[in-house]
């Protein structure tokens, strides 16, 4: 009988842990750790960036704007640490691999790279 | 003080011709029609011995592709900084790409090489589908690409 039970309770603590992996929520934090919207605010604006718009999303409080480069971000962070969780550049539509590396800055918007091949602050011309 | 003068002065002896030596260079790629979507083109110098030198343009936007531009992206490490300002779109097939650049003369008949790596998405990649040694000779003289790339120029 005892060995059912163990059996059984182990097989429900599995089950329930499949539930929980099966949440697909990037923050778990209970409500009542929640900072309110104007500390997600102040973290934002401490990182230099421009906020647009911040909502809650998979569990996450979630920004929407511009790092201080004038690049439109999407950022995820902890509703109690406020710590990131997930940081994308809105023109890149990379989802996975690449979280928080950017693309190059393209010709013209930026100054080329002193290699030493070119004159420096010459800029190529491109036809294509 | 004195030394630092000295130091200064060297540099600037040092650096200033290489500055001052150099030439409008037109890189021309001309596409196959390989019947796929944009080609990602990293345009780079190596030395002799094929050490990566710089990078001289990088066609495509999109940093998560650039691994497959494999020889470029092993020299790298993908490092985007290495084309800052010297990137743009991809090249279509059977379309042209033509760069106009002050290259120095020093990288000219001193064993460099100019490489091109190219990739197109769903397609085999290839890696210094061009290299072509930075001739004074070389110049103006088509060079066959080895899949995606019909013929490469460089004319000065």
């Amino acid at each position: 009988m005892k060995k059912y039970l163990i059996a059984t309770t182990l097989l429900l603590g599995l089950g329930a842990a499949g539930i929980a992996l099966a949440d697909d929520n990037d923050c778990r934090v209970p409500m009542a750790d929640w900072q309110p919207r104007g500390a997600v605010q102040q973290m934002a604006e401490a990182q230099g960036w421009t906020v647009r718009r911040i909502k809650t999303d998979d569990g996450c409080y979630e920004i929407k704007g511009r790092d201080a480069s004038g690049r439109e971000i999407e950022v995820k962070v902890d509703p109690a640490t406020l710590a990131v969780v997930k940081f994308e550049y809105e023109d890149d539509d990379d989802d996975d691999d690449y979280r928080g590396r950017g693309n190059a800055a393209p010709a013209g918007s930026g100054k080329p790279p002193a290699n030493g091949l070119f004159t420096p602050g010459t800029a190529p011309v491109v036809q294509q | 003080m004195k030394t630092l003068l000295s130091t200064l002065a060297l540099t600037t002896a040092l650096t200033v011709p290489a500055l001052a030596i150099a030439k409008p260079v037109t890189l021309t790629a001309n596409m196959n029609q390989y019947g796929g979507d944009g080609a990602y083109l990293a345009l780079y110098v190596t030395d002799a011995q094929g050490t990566y030198m710089g990078s001289l343009w990088m066609a495509g936007g999109k940093s998560k592709y650039y691994e497959h531009l494999s020889d470029w992206y092993r020299a790298t490490g993908g490092n985007t900084a290495e084309i800052n300002g010297i990137t743009g779109a991809s090249v279509g097939a059977g379309r042209e790409l033509k760069i106009t650049l002050d290259l120095a003369d020093a990288l000219f008949d001193a064993g460099y090489e100019l490489h091109i790596d190219a990739s197109v998405e769903d397609m085999r990649d290839s890696p210094s589908e061009v290299v072509v040694p930075l001739t004074t000779k070389g110049a103006g003289q088509p060079v066959a690409g080895r899949r995606y790339i019909r013929d490469f120029t460089y004319d000065m």
